[in-house]
């Protein structure tokens, strides 16, 4: 169990990172303790993938001790645009 | 690391007295039962070998030895910490041996810093992965998908069960700056976790940086 919601982690990703684009999905029905979060923010720019998750997971340390299952993708604007029209 | 046999009175000594806690069977060829006695501490020093030091000696070799400690029996184990002797178990009493070397090895572990311990597992093995479980039997959702992953590859790899250890399962969290696990390193240097695992696969980099 967590207090967290979608809605939370994707406002506090939002502010702290500058995202341009966030998504959260509660993937645990409910009870808070699973989710996937997908993060599109100019401060990637540069950075390895392991740099970028640990800024995500800077961000959410205080949650983190509670989210028991977290996955996460992160994206620069210009990878986001790429994994978009692969979609497609 | 195997179990030492003792081939001299000062080997015996030096060793015992070591910082490293020793775990000594005192045993004779002719009993049958001292050899069931060696084969579980063999198992053990796999399990314990970096922790506790494994030696057995020829009780009738040394009289002087034997004496000291009383041995009336073979087996008998004795368990010393620099040069004292700590506990005993007398004849076969495996349940009980296991368990005083498991208790011994998880109050050694203070004995090397942790910081050097985790430094010495991430090094382990070229490919190692901190996971819940181990690769028979994963413990979690996310242990399972990276062992089938990396099974993929057919690159060999070590695993270590964190949930066998709590000192390492919060220390490495630190240690590493990485909150979750599973936790994959090469060659000693964190490569990330399940997402990352996934994504270099996407990107056809995932054979290539588990290699090193």
């Amino acid at each position: 169990m967590s207090k967290y919601t979608a809605k939370y982690l994707e406002e506090k990703l939002a502010k702290e990172l500058d995202a341009q684009y966030v998504q959260a999905v509660d993937e645990s029905d409910g009870c808070g303790g699973k989710f996937s979060v997908v993060i599109v923010s100019d401060k990637f720019k540069g950075l390895k993938m392991l740099q970028k998750h640990r800024m995500v997971n800077s961000v959410l340390a205080e949650e983190l001790k509670e989210i028991h299952a977290f996955s996460q993708k992160s994206y620069t604007p210009e990878e986001w645009e790429k994994v978009q029209q692969e979609k497609q | 690391m195997p179990v030492t046999v003792i081939k001299s009175e000062e080997e015996y000594k030096q060793l015992i007295g070591a910082d490293k806690t020793s775990v000594v069977l005192f045993s004779a060829e002719w009993a049958e039962q001292c050899k069931q006695v060696l084969d579980v501490l063999e198992d053990l020093s796999k399990l314990l070998g970096d922790k506790l030091q494994f030696i057995t000696i020829t009780a009738e070799e040394y009289p002087e030895v034997a004496m000291k400690h009383q041995i009336e029996a073979v087996p008998t184990v004795i368990f010393f910490t620099k040069g004292t002797a700590v506990d005993r178990v007398d004849g076969v009493d495996i349940p009980s041996l296991s368990a005083k070397c498991k208790k011994l090895g998880a109050s050694a572990t203070s004995d090397q810093p942790l910081e050097e311990r985790l430094k010495a597992l991430i090094n382990k093995a070229p490919l190692m992965i901190f996971m819940k479980g181990d690769r028979e039997a994963p413990r979690c959702g996310f242990s399972k998908q990276l062992i089938a992953i990396v099974n993929e590859t057919g690159l060999p790899y070590e695993t270590f069960d964190i949930l066998t250890d709590e000192e390492v399962r919060q220390g490495l969290k630190t240690y590493s700056d990485w909150p979750t696990y599973p936790q994959v390193y090469v060659k000693g240097e964190l490569v990330g976790g399940l997402d990352i695992i996934k994504e270099l696969k996407a990107n056809n980099e995932l054979e290539t940086t588990l290699k090193g």
